[in-house]
């Protein structure tokens, strides 16, 4: 069943790009030694397996992509790599900034926030898995080769440079897209095309030209959405002294929050991009794509005053038009259905948060993270 | 030329109809009590004319049956598509999965899983039937025939390409012999495009892209055909039809690059725009671009919705829309002509409206590296889940989203590529609102308790009930002409399709769908 010999005739070059093995862990796990006898003797070492975080699709997708390239292993060898891949290096098994994690420019859709790997990754199922290794020495020969014409990311020759020597965008090549670990990119390349050095790219080895195809798939993967070089910048314009302002004047923060009290040293507890959300969206609701999951704050209070005159008090669970769930002040769930007779008063401690957002200019919003900020 | 296709194939079709089946005249004039497409008819309204179910008894409102699908963890379960009704069988989607199940009962008749060679699986809005077919998008950009009878695959065709990660997700359209198709995908830059497909064979008919043809007057709001070629302008929305217009209205998605807009400067048509062409021949009669140059991923795929009004005591025939940017257009829907817009939802980013009606963007609200604060968030005022238009009220009925949230420039290059930044954070909060179309204003609104948007559909109905979903998982149904909520049901997950109504049997059934759960609930 897994044997799936679909992509057979896309076997060219690359079978012979041998990898150098890298340092990246191989958990010890049910399966780890058939992965490491079928995967890693002949042809990886671990780093190309790891960090790809996949879903157990993709890993099937990607070891029927090896059984074409000439991995030989039974079946059940080949459901016990599938399993154990997918277990150990499944979505969300890397933490970020790992080797290999999210940073380590791997598609398709890795990444830490919103549309992750997995069913909602982008692409197709068999795409292109990155090897860093691979993508170094590609970079290294795209930039001495390559990036005066394609552009230092790829994104085709700047528009001063006179048309001849211009090369097209390279992250919009099909050739490039529809390229898996160089079947595409090594036959065009050996069909002769100019290099800087003034040599001809037909020159290049079946491997240098498998590196090129794995440093262009990963420019490719880090445009997308979720692509691991998309981060915030330096967020840190503001003027902190009209910061200090606003937050006395205007702004009314030093109405509820004191910088020798509860803001003492903030700047240090934060980073300013953390200070810019939380002071804007205390209660973010994890709605919009890519936000981060709401922050515990300070529960709203509800006061629930009955027909009979009776009043109970707490936290508030849950609202509607019809019902009403708290905790009291014992920490006990009340819950009541909402009629005509009954009085219920919802208040926000943060609701000045709230009211902030139709009134603050971005430049309030700047100064006060700058101000925030130096908060040390 | 029409009409001489139409004949020959419902000729053809006549042929063979036994069991469940379903021919043009349904499609055109569907029965009360049917719902033979995603929005009920072609206009979009999502307007039923039942009213065994109203606002006098719907506090008797029961379940009839539920049915959960399965179909793996995540968003892969959830339910976003609309059943279709055809001879008491509801036909309905997730990705990759298609399922008939008795309208009755809810028991099970067959399912039909798509063997996935990739593609994104965000979301699905279900199928276009015609005949004794059934056709549905996939995410590894197939569109797929099956036979309605036994779920069994009949063909697949390629609509898109996953390596450009292109992905499908709409509901098909059957118009006569087109079935039209659309595409989803805004992580590289690729143009959007709308196709039209043989019933019988799948065969491409014509492909119509969203933007305009190079060296065109209208190609001069791109800097360059290279950036106009690469623009983005997907066509994931859910198409409505006039027949005697015989125009297809259909809104376009975000421009590419996404958020990083510097190198395309200019309105970028036609993408976020209102498109009106002949099915036929997929030619343009006419666009409304609703937000040009936008650089927030507020894609004007929202359904638009034609009805008849009088405007200016003339009787006029219009297409509206809520768009995902905050505003509510109505528009003339034989020359896309203008005649109302007005802001449905908080919106920050506009500098006021030009001669024509459409918000001018200020630069100033354009994502910046250090963070602007936007409204609407990019999930928008609106989006796909369908609002809804009662002839009865003349009330254009939308879950509108008032929403912040800080857009960041991520990628500082000459060139950006992709989306180039994002927005992060957010607050937000709904209100059910029922717009009078002639002024663009709020007749009534109903706030809903709590932040958080429902991502859910409208359904109004001539028993003078609205069918909402609310931000805490409950189905309302409120008095039409009033807001006033009369009946709910808390369905243990947020409502995540657009509500649909038939009738069976005499008895009036009320289908919805929260998460991986089916509803029906009937009235006794």
């Amino acid at each position: 069943m897994t044997r799936n010999l679909v992509f057979a005739s896309v076997l060219i070059a690359p079978v012979l790009l041998g990898q150098p093995p890298g340092n990246g862990p191989m958990p010890e796990a049910p399966g780890r030694a058939v992965v490491m006898q079928v995967c890693g003797t002949a042809c990886h070492g671990p780093s190309v397996v790891t960090g790809a975080g996949r879903s157990r699709d993709q890993w099937t997708a990607v070891v029927n992509q090896m059984v074409a390239r000439g991995a030989k292993a039974s079946d059940a060898e080949l459901g016990q790599i599938i399993t154990y891949l997918s277990m150990n290096f499944g979505p969300g098994a890397r933490p970020a900034g790992e080797p290999g994690g999210p940073g380590g420019g791997r598609g398709p859709a890795a990444g830490a926030t919103g549309r992750g790997p997995g069913p909602l990754g982008s692409g197709a199922a068999d795409s292109h898995v990155v090897d860093d290794a691979g993508a170094e020495r590609g970079k290294a020969i795209f930039g001495a080769e390559c990036n005066s014409c394609h552009g230092m990311k790829a994104r085709g020759g700047n528009e001063a440079l006179p048309a001849t020597q211009r090369g097209p965008d390279l992250i919009r090549s099909m050739v490039v897209l529809k390229d898996r670990y160089g079947s595409l990119v090594s036959p065009f390349l050996a069909k002769g095309h100019p290099m800087r050095s003034g040599g001809d790219a037909k020159s290049l080895s079946p491997a240098q030209a498998g590196d090129l195809a794995h440093f262009l798939h990963q420019r490719v993967y880090a445009t997308l959405r979720n692509g691991a070089e998309l981060q915030i910048l330096n967020i840190l314009s503001g003027d902190s002294k009209a910061g200090a302002t606003y937050f006395s004047g205007a702004g009314k923060c030093s109405g509820c929050h004191s910088v020798t009290g509860d803001f003492a040293g903030i700047g240090r507890r934060y980073d300013a991009v953390t200070l810019q959300q939380k002071f804007l969206f205390p209660r973010t609701v994890a709605f919009g794509r890519g936000a981060p999951p709401p922050q515990p704050s300070k529960p709203v209070r509800v006061t629930v005053t009955q027909a009979n005159g009776q009043t109970v008090a707490g936290n508030l669970v849950s609202l509607d038009d019809f019902n009403v769930a708290l905790r009291d002040g014992e920490g006990n769930y009340r819950s009541f259905t909402i009629t005509p007779q009954m009085k219920v008063v919802k208040q926000d401690p943060l609701d000045a948060h709230v009211a902030l957002l139709d009134e603050i200019s971005d430049k309030n919003i700047h100064d006060v993270v700058a101000y925030l900020e130096s908060l040390k | 030329m029409k009409k001489v296709v139409f004949g020959f194939c419902a000729l053809a079709l006549s042929a063979v109809v036994f069991g469940q089946s379903l021919d043009q005249s349904m499609l055109t004039k569907p029965p009360a009590g049917s719902w033979p497409m995603y929005n009920g008819d072609y206009s979009g309204r999502r307007f039923s004319p039942l009213t065994k179910i109203n606002d006098g008894n719907v506090k008797s409102l029961s379940l009839s049956w539920l049915y959960r699908v399965n179909a793996g963890p995540g968003l892969g379960s959830n339910v976003s598509s609309t059943p279709v009704l055809v001879d008491g069988v509801l036909y309905f989607t997730v990705p990759d999965h298609v399922w008939a199940i008795d309208a009755r009962t809810g028991r099970e008749i067959w399912h039909h899983a798509h063997e996935s060679k990739g593609g994104i699986h965000l979301g699905n809005r279900g199928v276009g039937i015609y005949g004794q077919w059934l056709y549905f998008e996939t995410p590894d950009c197939n569109l797929v025939s099956l036979n309605l009878k036994d779920g069994k695959k009949r063909w697949q065709a390629p609509i898109c390409e996953p390596d450009q990660m292109y992905f499908g997700s709409i509901a098909p359209l059957v118009i006569n012999n087109h079935v039209i198709t659309g595409v989803s995908g805004d992580d590289l830059d690729v143009p959007g495009y709308i196709e039209s497909h043989d019933p019988e064979t799948g065969a491409r008919q014509w492909r119509f892209y969203t933007h305009p043809a190079v060296g065109s007057e209208d190609a001069k709001s791109w800097p360059s055909t290279e950036a106009m070629l690469h623009g983005g302008g997907m066509t994931w929305g859910s198409s409505t039809y006039d027949p005697e217009l015989n125009l297809l209205y259909f809104g376009t998605g975000n421009p590419q690059p996404v958020i990083a807009g510097k190198a395309r400067q200019g309105d970028n048509l036609y993408t976020e725009s209102i498109i009106a062409l002949n099915p036929d021949t997929g030619k343009m009669a006419w666009y409304y671009q609703v937000s040009p140059h936008d650089t927030h991923d507020w894609d004007a795929n929202e359904v638009p919705i034609l009805f008849d009004g009088v405007i200016d005591g003339k009787p006029r025939k219009l297409v509206a829309q809520a768009a995902r940017n905050g505003y509510f257009f109505v528009l003339d829907r034989t020359n896309g002509k203008h005649v109302v817009t007005s802001k449905f939802a908080k919106a920050n980013w506009a500098k006021g409206l030009n001669a024509k009606g459409q918000p001018m963007p200020d630069p100033a609200k354009d994502p910046a590296k250090d963070g602007v604060l936007v409204a609407p968030n990019q999930a928008g005022a609106a989006n796909w889940p369908p609002a809804s238009f009662s002839p009865q009220t003349g009330l254009f009925y939308v879950n509108a989203t008032d929403a912040y949230s800080v857009y960041y420039i991520y990628d500082d290059d000459e060139k950006p590529e992709g989306w180039g930044g994002n927005d992060r954070g957010g607050w937000s909060k709904s209100t059910l609102k029922a717009l009078d179309y002639k002024t663009g204003k709020a007749k009534w609104e109903h706030p809903w308790e709590g932040t958080g948007g429902p991502r859910s559909g409208v359904l109004s109905t001539a028993g003078n009930l609205v069918f909402a979903g609310d931000p805490q998982n409950n189905l309302v149904a409120l008095d039409a002409a009033s807001g006033k909520p009369l009946w709910h049901a808390n369905l243990g997950a947020r409502m995540s399709n657009g509500p649909m109504t038939y009738e069976l049997d005499g008895h009036q059934y009320l289908v919805v769908a929260a998460g991986d759960m089916v509803f029906g609930f009937v009235m006794n």
